[in-house]
């Protein structure tokens, strides 16, 4: 059993390090060759308003890696605190920012360091005030029931331990708060060779 | 994670597949279709009274 447990965390510890490396290489060369649809082309396939992206800074927009849309059902009123589960470079944090307005609250969460520094740039870039925190979302650094709503893009589906993402979503959310995220599901369970793949599961 | 969040405690999850979704590549497109690959959006609440 605890073979068990120090593989599983041996193997997280190399997904982290790859999840970094890939979407560090998006926020670093938005020009390159991915196997997903990212950058502005993306967020406009996904039904990203035209306003939002010539409003966000550049950066923002180019670094997008986003699998949908989670501000379509987000309902995001003024004042609302709201919880960006890996917020990348910033831009579904910065668009939450305008639904809330002046008098809520955008907290962003990423796995890169210097991604949170970007996000926060990007942010301040457009007079938002965003804090953005480093970690993991199975320990997400926000306090008990201290959001309104959870939204996330394409994220959680890089956990290994997703019940735990679900319960730390549930523990961070005011009663009465709700989620509004886009992801990644798969209707077969991966084979082991993806599995204990880093560079396919980061994928 | 349909599951899961019930399991956690939501209320009212709900899911929708993203319509527009693809990847870039058709080889992984292809590979993603053989596994049931799809990108969703759920929506869900923590109950007012929790």
């Amino acid at each position: 059993m605890k073979d068990s447990a120090d593989a599983q965390a041996s193997l997280e510890a190399v997904l982290k390090d790859e999840i970094i490396r890939m979407y560090q290489e998006v926020a670093d060369d938005p020009a390159g060759e991915f196997h997903f649809f990212h950058g502005r082309e993306a967020a406009e396939l996904f039904g990203y308003e035209a306003e939002w992206l010539d409003r966000a800074p550049a950066g923002a927009v180019q670094s997008f890696a986003g699998v949908g849309n989670p501000h379509e059902r987000a309902d995001l009123k003024a004042g609302e605190t709201v919880l960006d589960l890996g917020s990348g470079a910033g831009l579904d944090a910065i668009i939450a920012s305008w639904g809330v307005g002046a008098t809520g609250q955008v907290i962003g969460v990423d796995l890169n360091p210097s991604m949170c520094l970007k996000a926060q740039a990007h942010a301040a870039a457009t007079g938002t005030n965003m804090e953005c925190h480093e970690g993991r979302m199975e320990e997400i650094p926000v306090a008990d029931e201290s959001v309104d709503v959870v939204i996330s893009n394409g994220v959680i589906n890089l956990s290994f331990r997703k019940r735990r993402v679900a319960e730390e979503m549930y523990r961070v959310l005011r009663p009465g708060g709700r989620i509004s995220i886009t992801d990644i599901v798969s209707a077969k369970q991966l084979s082991q060779s993806i599995v204990n793949d880093p560079k396919l599961w980061a994928s | 994670m349909f599951a899961l969040l019930e399991e956690s405690g939501f209320t009212r999850v709900k899911s929708a597949v993203v319509p527009r979704f693809r990847f870039r590549q058709q080889s992984t497109q292809n590979s993603a279709e053989a596994f049931g690959v799809k990108a969703v959006m759920m929506t869900a609440l923590k109950p007012a009274g929790s």
